[in-house]
């Protein structure tokens, strides 16, 4: 396969074993220039894995991996990739400012160094050591030293964990300024919420497999039809066998389902159940078609 | 920016971290300094003890920051992930290992200069300009064996336990070696386990720089011998990192 030093990821078969657990059973994906790209799956899905074999941490057991047209984790395209790791931490006693001039250095042609605080929201920081900064502090210098290099392909390893809601937006906005710059993002996220604002592409990936891939808008529409939520004491699978009910999952007291034709559902559910109560009906979302993907109630920590 | 500016950057970045760490400064600073002050100086009493360790507290004050600088250091931020971060962005491992190297050697040069001037004039140590020259060339080349030594257990151990099995080797190897106090003051199957070690070898040669030695020759080779196993190890070490 001939490499395209423009196209920032192609996967082809990839499949990653560990041990005999398979981590990845079989990747195929495409990622072009531009866009910001969510990779959604539930704990222990594959995409921390994916993401290494991207960055040249990991190799495939088989199939193939490119980033900008070669092997990840070249020289040539690690000057272009910034990333943001989970689980990471920068050494405690430097300085905010310290360390984004570290990272800078590393890049043929950075930013200056007070832009990537600023991107970072870290003006009032920069003289500050990195372990007197609080979590969402310190999401935030990882944030900014992943950007500090220009880099056209940055790899946001669930940004926003620990960050308060003033800050994740804040960092939203930052993110969606970088796409409309022509900067390639990928993103893993624990916040369905964050995958739907920010996206325009989703890719869920479920026990190593590639299960769904699409325009966000897209995938939002899989599910189509209406959610019911109800308080009732019908058993998930009574519901579950109403003929046009596509799905049904307890969620905490309540039984969301999902139906494409809400009318009938909830006909047969005030036939069986007279003691039924707070009934809502509302459209489906991305959680809603994560949730019919994956069985999974949420993504969960990346594994 | 250029691989020099990315060079110059991680060294300062480096001797920084170790300056601000006052866990890592104090022992590997005054431990050195304060026994050579009692067993070399006091207890020498301006005899040829107060050469002879310095000598071999020479070697002991440069193994602190090779060994705790590499081992604990390599392994906590192995641990932290931020090596991962560092394999991720474009630069070379070795910037990263050289930088190291430099903030080693800035820390093991102050120790020693404190050393030499404890041993120079309190201790009543005497030597040629020259041979001064020598033995610092000298002591601070035993950097290297000793950083690599430690890298392999950066690589290999995690950060706690990398804290515990750097100190055992550390201290182990000092005494063994002979850079407390001479070896021949030890039961002969002690004198025989020190004779393998790394510490022993560079101790003799330092020795045999200020005419107490048997050659330094022999010794050397064996500490360049001891630097190309280690390097081999820490190869091994750092392959294994890929997963």
């Amino acid at each position: 396969m001939a490499g395209n030093s423009n196209i920032p990821i192609e996967v082809r078969g990839a499949t990653k074993k560990y041990g005999k657990v398979q981590a990845l059973a079989g990747i195929d994906l495409t990622i072009p220039a531009g866009g910001i790209t969510a990779i959604l799956g539930p704990n222990g899905a594959g995409k921390t894995t994916l993401i290494n074999i991207l960055l040249g941490l990991v190799a495939p057991s088989h199939g193939k991996a490119m980033v900008f047209g070669g092997k990840p984790g070249r020289m040539a395209a690690r000057k272009r990739i910034g990333a943001m790791l989970q689980d990471t931490e920068l050494p405690e006693n430097l300085t905010v400012k310290e360390h984004l001039a570290l990272f800078s250095a590393y890049y043929p042609d950075p930013r200056p160094v007070e832009e990537s605080l600023a991107l970072g929201g870290l003006e009032d920081l920069a003289g500050r050591k990195y372990n007197n900064l609080s979590g969402g502090q310190k999401r935030r210098v990882q944030f900014a030293a992943a950007v500090a290099g220009r880099p056209e392909l940055v790899f946001l390893d669930e940004p926003t964990t620990g960050l308060d809601l003033d800050a994740r937006q804040t960092l939203w906005q930052v993110v969606q300024g970088l796409a409309e710059e022509g900067v390639t993002i990928i993103l893993t996220t624990h916040y369905l919420e964050e995958a739907d604002r920010l996206a325009d592409r989703i890719v869920v990936i479920d026990r190593g497999t590639l299960v769904a891939d699409g325009a966000t808008a897209e995938i939002r529409a899989r599910v189509g039809g209406k959610k019911v939520r109800c308080l009732t004491e019908l058993a998930t699978e009574n519901v579950e066998a109403y003929p046009e009910v596509r799905s049904a999952l307890r969620t905490g007291r309540y039984l969301d389902i999902l139906t494409s034709d809400e009318v009938s559902t909830l006909r047969s559910l005030l036939a069986q159940d007279e003691t039924i109560s707070d009934v809502s009906v509302s459209g489906t979302g991305l959680e809603d078609a994560f949730r019919a993907l994956t069985g999974k109630t949420e993504t969960g920590d990346l594994s | 920016m250029s691989l020099l500016t990315a060079l110059s950057r991680e060294c300062a970045a480096e001797t920084l971290k170790l300056l601000r760490a006052p866990e890592f400064l104090i022992p590997t600073l005054a431990f050195p300094v304060l026994f050579y002050s009692i067993f070399g100086v006091m207890m020498g009493r301006g005899g040829p003890q107060a050469a002879y360790l310095l000598a071999t507290f020479g070697v002991f004050a440069v193994m602190g920051p090779a060994m705790f600088g590499f081992g604990v250091g390599v392994a906590m931020e192995k641990d932290r992930g931020w090596l991962d971060l560092k394999r991720v962005a474009p630069m070379p491992v070795w910037v990263y290992l050289v930088s190291k190297l430099f903030g080693a050697l800035i820390f093991a040069s102050f120790t020693l200069a404190i050393l030499y001037a404890v041993g120079g004039w309190l201790g009543g140590v005497e030597l040629d300009r020259a041979v001064w020259g020598q033995l610092v060339l000298l002591h601070l080349m035993v950097t290297l064996p000793f950083a690599l030594l430690g890298l392999t257990i950066g690589f290999l151990v995690k950060g706690n336990g990398a804290v515990a099995i750097t100190n055992l080797i550390f201290l182990g190897l000092a005494l063994l070696g002979g850079l407390w106090m001479p070896t021949s003051m030890f039961p002969s199957w002690f004198q025989t386990a020190g004779s393998y070690t790394p510490s022993y070898h560079a101790g003799q040669s330092a020795l045999a720089l200020i005419g107490m030695g048997d050659g330094a020759g022999g010794h050397l080779s064996v500490l360049g011998l001891y630097t190309a196993v280690f390097a081999i190890l820490a190869l091994i070490a750092w392959g294994m990192q890929k997963r």
